[in-house]
């Protein structure tokens, strides 16, 4: 793989007859955010309107080929490339882009999730004085990079759909331009995004470095050296810790709380959940399918991560008492919950890639609601105080009952779908009966006790005490935002009491291996 | 049995409460009594159902009946694995008397259409805690029930209401999210012997697959879940401020229903799971029990609220019922499942009469009480009786029990047995004085004024009575659906730890204390005092 | 890992001349690994370290008001550090940085015309019109406008 270059330039050029099925959903959304971006361009004000519309449409449309992919698939991998499925591919590409069962559940993640955002974003663009058409064309472009980041098996790849994912999110982070901590949201968020973004580079060359190849899977071949050498495990360390910035893992956290508060809160549930969810791709993809014979080096780093993340997130959450902080460590004591089975994925990849994904899945269910009806109560409350919730069980019963379903979620009691996501992650923790992973799964089974606190905390105000201005008047609630948290609402609740429809798409065969 | 194979009963304890709730959300929420009627009639027909299956139990038959197994996750070996044998057996019973009972009991003050809402979904919860035969869908059931009395305390209760919610909520929670652990380990490490991963109590139970200290590590997680929810002595605290803050039907519920949640525990998932180590570490619980007994009578005893010293009872009574199981003997873990029914209906009936109480005085300051014994006598019998019962009187049911567990105990475990004793005379002590206190003497102006017990009142708690003095006449009917469940599982625990034989009555006469026996016994002796306190009980309705 | 189970094998002998065993077998898997992370950071901070320090001790420190006067290409500067400057001059530099660096795509294109053919020209088309949405975008809104 050496010289690649001297070869594409020699060599006569192979044109590969393109798989256009696999592609079709990043053809379909990149098509699409830029036929918004021409009618916006033409109309202009008159179709202000309508643009959170087609943006959500082009988010639809786009489910469409994961789900005949889906259907269609078996299971198989399916490279962007491959000339005929039967005679591997030849191409420079080879293996860079793979679509698998693995990339379609998170792409259908993504897309759900960025419909779910759009929604939530809707009212709160449109109602303040922000640029509004933009905003939507950023998600899109973000949401691009997602969908590339769950099919990239390849450094390269995998850098440029991060920061394809990242950098409108820079920029969306600091949307509400008149405000100063939005302002800090977006700088704190890129400086540390382009640090992050430096130290994984870092990483990512020595590990390129070494195999002489970018391809993740031609990486695993060439450090598959019965031993670990100095840099290699200096390239681990760095790209570990350039996605950590990603997933926002202790110690690297430090920009999300301030970051999670400033930006507008649709976004905010955006970086908590998809953003997040694309780091954590991205992490997978690294350590299941270029470090599988690294484990030794690997997971002491990731178990000491995911164990302070999961602490640090929960002690710091107990004393906040703004609900979107609040919600912001909670998502980085979460991140330590999904990281664990990657602490343990020696032998049992595909366990520890279905349990991490099956998190990301029930998460993105639970907190993208949380935010919704965090979004809807600032509508009135024009607060995320926590004191500010008071009551509100008086004169919003339905909101309380839903905030309740996904705080119960997010602390994992059954019978909504927070519990299942724990339990399969116990389920990799002592799938192994290795120590390391039961001491684990025991650091988090006290942490899901000290979250439980802080989440009651919220259903306490909610629904016991009184509201702090006795203004008990409705809550209008706009059927967008409606929309978002019924979705969310039977989400969570599907797949707390029927975890087999998550299970049975999250069961992911040889991950590593697609090709 | 051949009615039970075409009816599934087991699910419908769970699904009935449910369409009862159901119901329940479509009444608006002004409606109080339509509200209560729906609740009630649910509750009932759930109870009714329970009822059913005493009579439809194959007394001899030790295994699980009235199973139902439907597959949930296939992957897991995950199922709807339900099924009830005689320890589980009366247990569900006594959830279905005492649900209905403490709707009608008593009243919400506010928001009636949330509470009842929230005690149906208990009610669900508790039925399928105590028949769920596998590890996992009990642990879910373990963990909803939690949600409802969480905001049934702090909805409803008094004072301190929502710190005492928050405080059980998290003890419970401490407990069982370490008994996760446990439960995915105990899986995982049996998945060889088992044939493939199941959460099958009975299938891991016969498989035995795991090493001594394994064993040990992840009993000890199952058994810091239970010992919280018994509660055993340290762990104790949040019970006292649970049970005082709670509502009256929330206490009845949390003493009569969810405290079996531990004690039961250790009988299906502890012992029966985990033989060698619950052997090995039998004498920390025997300990735990003996300190809870004499603590929690010694705490009762200087409680000023008289709702507190029921609680702290609680403590004690639970301490017997640890006793009782630890000794892992027939005639112990017996006494122990009867205790555990006996304790739901006299505790139970005390949270009903003090919470009485405290409807008609708001206080339930010891000291701001007194001669209530005039201007409620029918209710100073009722709580006579009651309290006689708790105490373990000869010839009520709670002499039954208490008996039974230390006739086991002094063949198993003697000197945590001697101490234990000194328990029932404590128990004596402290309620006997509080009763003093309460109900004796010249009542003030407010107590003297106080109304004495309605019918309605009377007629809700009447077949908690007729239980207190049936079951303390003629246990037998229950004693001998206990027994076989009980055989088989001494059995099993003979069976799998080495060199351990049930403490059995070297010197005493063979079969000393069969249903029969005890029964007889108990039949010559105290007939006088029956007639007379059933005559009383009944009076009172008039 | 064969490099530590070598070293682990070694055996210990506190009397023999094999100081290195020694010093090395106490020392985890797990530890070993991060050595070399950890000696990374202390050679990084170490070298910084070294050459501020060497610096500051070897260079002279003789002030004067010209010296800490700010470096102005050689110009005396006038007025505050701040001054506003136009924010289109920011506007157009970067829209001419991103075209510009974008056209260097087209050239390795441009290179292999022929062979590349219809697919070439047609993933140019599209590659084109994305940079031109994105000018037609800077249009539209009224970036260019000057005035």
């Amino acid at each position: 793989m050496s010289g690649t270059f001297v070869t594409l330039v020699a060599a006569e050029i192979e044109r590969p007859s393109i798989d256009w099925h696999a592609i079709a959903p990043e053809l379909i959304l990149l098509g699409g955010g830029a036929l918004v971006t021409v009618i916006d361009l033409i109309w202009l004000e008159r179709v202000r309107k309508l643009i959170p519309t087609l943006t959500s449409l082009v988010f639809l449309v786009a489910l469409i080929p994961v789900i005949t992919l889906w259907a269609d698939g078996s299971g198989l991998p399916r490279g962007l490339w491959i000339i005929d499925e039967n005679v591997p591919a030849t191409g420079v590409w080879e293996g860079a882009f793979v679509v698998d069962n693995y990339s379609l559940v998170l792409k259908g993640l993504f897309l759900l999730s960025a419909y779910v955002i759009v929604l939530l974003s809707t009212n709160y663009m449109s109602e303040g004085d922000y640029y509004d058409s933009e905003y939507y064309q950023l998600i899109a472009a973000s949401v691009l990079g997602m969908l590339v980041m769950s099919s990239s098996r390849d450094l390269i790849s995998i850098f440029v759909a991060l920061e394809l994912v990242s950098i409108p999110a820079y920029l969306m982070a600091a949307w509400r331009k008149r405000d100063l901590k939005s302002n800090e949201a977006g700088l704190k968020y890129m400086l540390m995004g382009v640090f992050a973004s430096a130290i994984l580079l870092y990483g990512m060359s020595l590990l390129y470095g070494i195999a002489g190849s970018t391809l993740l899977s031609d990486i695993a071949a060439a450090i598959d050296i019965g031993e670990s050498r100095p840099v290699i495990t200096l390239g681990i360390v760095f790209t570990i810790i350039g996605f950590g910035f990603k997933v926002s893992a202790v110690p690297f956290h430090t920009w999300a709380p301030d970051t999670y508060e400033g930006a507008p809160t649709p976004l905010t549930a955006f970086l908590a959940v998809a953003s997040k969810a694309a780091g954590f791709v991205a992490l997978i993809n690294v350590v299941i399918v270029a470090l599988p014979t690294q484990a030794n080096v690997v997971e002491p780093f990731i178990w000491v991560l995911a164990a302070i993340t999961m602490t640090v997130g929960n002690l710091i959450a107990l004393r906040q008492t703004n609900l979107v902080r609040m919600l912001a460590y909670s998502g980085v004591a979460q991140a330590g919950y999904m990281l664990a089975p990657l602490a343990v994925y020696d032998g049992i990849s595909d366990r520890a890639t279905s349990a991490v994904v099956t998190y990301l899945v029930i998460y993105a269910a639970m907190n993208l609601g949380a935010f919704a009806v965090v979004i809807i109560a600032a509508r009135k409350t024009r607060s995320a105080e926590l004191s500010s919730y008071g009551g509100m069980f008086n004169y919003a019963p339905g909101l309380t009952l839903a905030m309740t379903i996904f705080l119960f979620s997010l602390a994992g009691i059954p019978p909504v779908g927070g519990w299942w996501a724990k339990f399969e992650v116990f389920r990799v923790l002592t799938e192994g009966n290795r120590t390391s992973g039961i001491a684990l799964a025991v650091i988090a089974a006290v942490n899901s006790v000290i979250a439980a606190f802080y989440y009651l905390n919220i259903a306490k105000q909610m629904w016991f005490l009184p509201s702090p201005d006795g203004d008990n008047s409705r809550i209008a609630i706009p059927p967008a935002l409606l929309a978002a948290v019924g979705l969310t609402v039977a989400a969570t609740i599907v797949s707390g009491v029927l975890p087999g429809v998550v299970s049975d798409m999250t069961d992911f065969v040889n991950v590593a291996a697609g090709q | 049995m051949f009615a039970a194979a075409a009816f599934p009963i087991l699910p419908a304890l769970i699904i009935t409460p449910l369409i009862t709730v159901a119901v329940l959300m479509l009444i608006p929420a002004n409606r109080n009594s339509e509200l209560k009627l729906a609740a009630l009639v649910g509750t009932t027909i759930t109870g009714m159902m329970s009822i059913w299956m005493l009579y439809a139990f194959e007394i001899a038959d030790d295994g699980f009946q009235f199973a139902v197994n439907r597959v949930w996750l296939e992957e897991l070996g995950l199922s709807w694995n339900l099924g009830v044998d005689g320890i589980s057996l009366f247990l569900v019973v006594l959830t279905g008397i005492l649900f209905p009972i403490a709707i009608t009991a008593t009243e919400p003050h506010h928001d009636p259409k949330q509470y009842y809402i929230w005690l149906t979904l208990l009610m669900s919860g508790s039925m399928g805690v105590f028949i769920a035969l596998d590890l996992l869908l009990f642990f879910l059931f373990f963990e909803i029930v939690l949600v409802p009395m969480y905001f049934l305390i702090g909805g409803w209760g008094h004072g301190n209401r929502i710190h005492a919610a928050l405080k059980f909520f998290l003890y419970t929670m401490a407990g069982s999210a370490l008994m996760l652990v446990g439960i995915v380990s105990v899986a995982f490490l049996s998945q060889d012997a088992t044939g493939g991963l199941t959460f099958d109590v009975v299938q891991l139970a016969e498989a035995q697959a795991l090493s001594q200290t394994a064993q040990r590590l992840v009993f000890g997680s199952f058994a810091l879940a239970f010992a919280v929810k018994v509660p055993l002595f340290p762990l104790h605290t949040w019970l006292p401020d649970a049970h005082t803050e709670a509502p009256t039907a929330g206490s009845v519920i949390l003493a009569g229903v969810m405290l079996k949640l531990g004690t039961y525990g250790y009988l299906r998932f502890g012992i029966y799971l985990f033989p060698q180590a619950a052997h090995d570490l039998a004498w920390i619980f025997l300990t735990l029990g003996v300190i809870g007994i004499v603590y929690g009578a010694a705490v009762a005893t200087m409680q000023r609220d008289l709702k507190r010293l029921v609680a702290y009872s609680s403590v004690a009574h639970l301490g017997f019922i640890a006793l009782g199981m630890f000794v892992l003997n027939t005639q112990g873990i017996q006494g122990a499942v009867f205790q555990m029914v006996n304790h739901g209906i006299s505790t139970g009936a005390l949270f009903i009469l003090v919470g009485w109480v405290y409807e008609r005085r708001h206080t339930r300051e010891i000291a701001a009480l007194g001669g209530l014994q005039k201007s409620a006598p029918i209710m100073a019998g009722v709580f006579t009786l009651v309290m006689l019962s708790s105490i373990g009187l000869p010839g009520l049911n709670g002499f039954v029990g208490e008996f039974l567990i230390l006739l086991g105990g002094f063949q198993g475990a003697r000197w945590w047995t001697v101490i234990a004793v000194t328990g029932v005379i404590l128990a004596a002590l402290y309620l006997l004085w509080a009763y003093q206190r309460v109900f004796h003497g010249t009542p003030t102006e407010e107590n003297a004024s106080m109304p004495d017990l309605r019918l309605s009142e009377g007629l809700a708690i009447l077949p908690l009575l007729v239980l207190i003095v049936f079951l303390g006449v003629y246990p037998k009917p229950m004693l001998e659906r206990i027994e076989p469940a009980v055989e088989r599982l001494v059995v099993h625990v003979e069976a799998n730890v080495d060199g351990f034989e049930e403490p059995g009555p070297e010197q005493l006469p063979a079969e000393p204390a069969t249903a029969d026996d005890l029964t007889h016994t108990l039949e010559e002796a105290e007939a006088e005092a029956e007639a007379k306190e059933e005559a009383e009980s009944l009076g009172g309705e008039g | 890992m064969g490099v530590q189970q070598n070293v682990a094998q070694i055996p210990v002998d506190l009397g023999s001349a094999q100081p290195r065993a020694v010093a090395f077998a106490p020392v985890s898997d797990f530890l070993r690994e991060y050595i070399v992370v950890g000696l990374f950071g202390a050679l990084a901070f170490g070298l910084v370290a070294a050459f501020i320090g060497l610096a500051s001790i070897f260079r002279p420190d003789r002030p004067t008001a010209d010296k800490v006067e700010n470096y102005e290409s050689g110009v005396d500067p006038v007025g505050s550090g701040w001054s506003q400057s136009q924010i289109r001059y920011y506007i157009f530099a970067l829209l001419f940085v991103m075209f510009d660096v974008e056209a260097v795509f087209i050239f390795p294109w441009a290179a292999r015309l022929e062979d590349l053919g219809v697919f070439g020209l047609v993933e140019m088309v599209i590659f084109i019109f994305i940079l031109a949405l994105g000018l037609a975008y800077a249009w539209r809104k009224g970036v260019l406008r000057w005035v």
